[in-house]
């Protein structure tokens, strides 16, 4: 529930920018639906481009080590990886096992594959508490 | 004989992290008309792939090479290797050739379990050829040994109208598969189980070893074998049961009535505990201390293999783990069940050792 | 609640810093050095320590001193393969530097000792090093030399015969503690901020040291600190051709040695096969076999040769050997007990040269101003 109303938030920021004659704050339940819906076909990609529709170069896939997306703690970045030297985001650990594991060129951090793993992965860990900087 | 598990513990047992000589060491302790006291290696889960031509997915050829490596240090050798099935990733015969080729540096000889990645492409035909019955039983130094083909599934499943063999194969390749259906002996096997099993005294001490467990812990991910309660009911009569499997890619143990269940790591990678999947509930052995969870930086991380001291008809698992802490979860007599030698405590319990 | 035991480690490191070293401030880039509660660094410890490091008279021939491997104008090695002890015999390991080893978790490439103290007392009476049977002769050179009986009262307020070892190895660490160096181009440009201390090809090489090249996963950067090492043993393929076929009966024979009492110091550098088992020889853990320990990468242009044998000469020929996936040909075997992390990088010659270039930023001017005056002396 409150990811929704985050969305939506963010999601009518973003219309009264684009339409400043809109009615900003007024939406409906055919709109919450809707965007929810956009949202899904974006998870939906992301579940795909997880089980091999990378297409890496050595057939490697994320769900061979994180069945459900599990053990990829989206909750716990940005976070302090001692093997990237830095704190990183999630997408910098998501183009870390791209080039490893599955040793294939990582993606822009901005490619809609990018963008569609981390709902994929985020989705899966829906509900869990926000825990930045954990190990 | 006067000397006691604990004492092997304690001084064979930090030896026996060293992989060399202190084998001897033990047998000497015990003395060496005793019949019932050997060690065998469990490796399992080495997922080879094959890429095109003659490449193979690095990662998960030098995970097998590791463990094969290792278990020829042992002095003197295990008295043979048990392979815990997914020797292979999508059953091809490339992937299965090249499996065994790796293993065949291994000293001594292998018994084979098949597991889902090396049967549902042509329902373990080429498995079959290469290495003769996949369900079987045998004797060794008064222990009964028996193996099982657990993974198999429904008929309306495994036969229903896939485009191609390889897309069968591929369904049930994904462990979180929605679409997947599950593991389970069947029927056939256990008729032939019970038959087996009729002809062995009570008090020999049984070692059944499968792919899955025959215990229930995850359904989603097939930690789960659909008739284990039926199994587990074969196995009831005996004095001293122990179940090994692999599959779960991780250290499990538990203990239901009088059997004993442990699990392999595997030697490509590790999964993680169905626990973590925070949208279903599962059903994890509450005996069992978790292991350390995975540093992807490290590639061998929580993977290894294992080595059974087999003692008195108990075992304990000698966990031989790359880049990490060794583990031995050993039979406790005083508790009637397994548990980890250092760890078991809350007290001793590591951060790592936290899975969420 | 971190992950690995390199961060308890770091953890218990930082407990254990107490004030920063006598002598000179926490360079840019580095922590403050850790200094034991039982050996706090004063001033004049700190120069007893020098004297002794550099003492040759605490060796067989009267010729090898601490110095005699850490050079002090070598940048603490000695620019050998592997080190030359009393007679000119040769051990079987690369002296490592001693600039920065105040951090390191472990002392020698396989940590068979805890501290740069205890590190200390072993060269001397090391066969092929300094020679001696025993530290008998060191005391008793100490006890017959009055600056040396003063400088002892002074710093612990012993009576010459009083004296220990333990006094000596107290002494050499605290002067190796002050042995410590960064502020290097790298860390004025990662740390201090200043976009032009490094050049282009360095910061491009620096990409490649945190990118495709996977350095960092070892060789270990920080937000705020660069050690450049984890303190883990890896094995890395070293070493690897020579004991090839002979790991089993090589480590059967050295553990019964060593259940009979022989001496790990002694038979890691006397024996060039036992050598090969790296941190096995310490923790009998199968997991250890070949596997050494991280070498800092500081100040690493000056400290060449490299590896734990010394085998690589160039720091082309170390980025050729990691391209390779740890060989030194690509078509050379691959040991199965090689760590994880080590694969074929694909590096570009390009990468290669910009990775090269980056670690020539890791440079302390003040290690650069010691060698480069010793090399104008010596023209
Ligand atoms: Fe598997
Ligand atoms: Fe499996």
């Amino acid at each position: 529930m409150l990811t929704r109303i985050t969305k939506a938030v963010l999601c009518a920021g973003a219309l009264t920018l684009a339409q400043p004659a809109a009615q900003a704050e007024e939406f409906t339940e055919a709109d919450l639906k809707s965007w929810e819906e956009q949202f899904m076909t974006v998870v939906k990609r992301g579940e795909k481009l997880f089980h091999g529709g990378l297409e890496s170069k050595n057939t490697v896939s994320c769900d061979q080590c994180h069945p459900n997306a599990t053990n990829t703690h989206p909750e716990t970045y940005p976070k302090f990886q001692q093997q990237l030297g830095k704190v990183a985001v999630l997408s910098e650990m998501i183009n870390w096992c791209i080039e490893n594991p599955l040793e294939t060129e990582p993606l822009a951090l901005d490619d809609p594959r990018m963008t569609a793993l981390q709902a994929y992965i985020t989705w899966e860990r829906r509900g869990v508490e926000l825990a930045p900087g954990k190990h | 004989m006067s000397i006691k598990r604990r004492d092997f513990l304690k001084t064979g047992g930090a030896l026996l992290a060293a992989g060399s000589l202190p084998l001897s060491l033990v047998e000497v302790a015990f003395g060496k008309n005793s019949p019932q006291n050997f060690t065998f290696a469990f490796i399992s889960d080495s997922h080879i792939t094959h890429i095109k031509g003659n490449e193979f997915v690095r990662n998960w050829d030098m995970g097998l090479k590791r463990a094969i490596a290792e278990a020829n240090l042992m002095t003197p050798r295990p008295d043979f290797t048990i392979y815990g099935g997914d020797i292979a990733q999508l059953g091809t015969p490339e992937e299965i050739d090249h499996g065994l080729e790796l293993l065949g540096a291994l000293r001594g000889d292998v018994r084979y379990v098949m597991g889902e990645h090396d049967y549902y492409l042509d329902l373990g035909d080429y498995w079959r050829k290469q290495l003769g019955p996949d369900y079987y039983s045998f004797d060794h130094k008064g222990v009964h040994f028996v193996v099982l083909n657990s993974i198999v599934t429904y008929d309306e499943w495994t036969h229903q109208d896939w485009d191609t063999p390889m897309a069968r194969m591929k369904e049930m390749a994904r462990l979180d598969n929605p679409n997947g259906s599950p593991f389970m002996v069947g029927p056939t096997q256990r008729e032939w189980l019970r038959k087996d099993l009729e002809k062995v005294d009570k008090d020999t001490p049984l070692v059944v070893i499968s792919h899955s467990p025959l215990q229930k812990i995850y359904k989603g991910w097939n930690f789960w074998t659909d008739d284990a309660e039926e199994v587990q009911a074969l196995l009831k009569p005996f004095r001293k049961v122990t179940v090994l499997y692999g599959h779960v890619h991780q250290i499990q143990y538990n203990q239901i009535g009088n059997i004993s269940f442990h699990a392999a790591m595997a030697t490509a990678w590790p999964w993680p505990y169905p626990s973590t999947y925070s949208q279903e509930a599962s059903y994890m052995p509450k005996l069992t201390v978790e292991m350390n969870r995975a540093d992807p930086f490290f590639e061998r991380d929580a993977t290894g293999w294992q080595f059974i001291n087999m003692h008195s008809g108990n075992v304990d698992v000698h966990y031989t783990l790359p880049d990490n802490t060794n583990r031995v979860v050993a039979f406790n007599e005083d508790k009637g069940h397994p548990e980890d030698t250092k760890y078991q405590a809350e007290a001793e319990q590591i951060p790592p050792q936290e899975h969420y | 609640m971190l992950q690995k035991l390199p961060t308890a480690g770091a953890l218990s490191l930082a407990l254990l810093c107490g004030p920063l070293p006598a002598l000179g401030e926490t360079p840019l880039g580095l922590p403050p050095v850790p200094i034991p509660a039982d050996n706090p660094q004063t001033p004049a410890k700190i120069e007893l320590g020098d004297r002794l490091f550099n003492d040759v008279r605490f060796s067989a021939d009267g010729k090898v001193s601490c110095a005699t491997c850490h050079d002090p104008s070598k940048a603490f090695t000695d620019n050998l393969p592997v080190s030359e002890g009393f007679k000119g015999l040769k051990g079987t390991r690369n002296a490592p530097t001693v600039i920065n080893a105040a951090y390191m978790e472990t002392q020698f490439w396989d940590g068979r000792e805890p501290s740069l103290e205890a590190q200390s007392l072993q060269p001397p009476i090391n066969p092929v090093e300094g020679g001696l049977e025993n530290h008998d002769p060191i005391l008793k050179t100490i006890r017959d030399d009055p600056q040396y009986v003063n400088a002892f009262r002074e710093v612990f307020q012993v009576s010459p015969d009083e004296i220990t070892m333990d006094h000596v190895a107290k002494a050499i660490a605290s002067f190796e503690r002050t042995q410590i160096a960064g502020d290097s181009p790298f860390d004025r440009y990662f740390f201090g901020g200043e976009e032009d201390a490094m050049t282009e090809a360095q910061i491009r090489g620096f990409q490649v040291f945190t990118g495709q090249g996977r350095c960092v996963s070892c060789h270990q950067v920080e937000q705020t600190q660069a050690l450049f090492t984890d303190n883990r043993f890896h094995n890395i393929g070293v070493g690897f051709k020579n004991i090839k076929g002979r790991v089993a009966e090589i480590a059967e024979e050295f553990l019964k040695a060593k259940a009979e009492g022989a001496d790990v110091d002694k038979t890691v550098l006397t024996d060039p096969d036992a050598s090969e088992l790296g941190r096995f020889a310490v923790s009998e853990d199968m997991t250890d076999i070949a596997a050494f320990k991280t070498p800092t990468l500081r100040n690493i242009e000056l400290t060449a040769p490299y590896m734990h044998d010394g085998s690589q000469e160039t720091l082309e020929d170390m980025v050729e050997f990691y391209n390779n996936g740890g060989r030194v040909n690509p078509d050379d075997p691959v040991s199965p007990f090689l760590s994880g992390g080590i694969r074929p990088l694909d590096l570009s010659e390009q990468q290669k040269e910009d990775l090269i270039a980056f670690m020539k930023a890791l440079t302390s001017p003040s290690v650069a101003a010691a060698t480069k005056s010793a090399a104008n002396n010596a023209q």
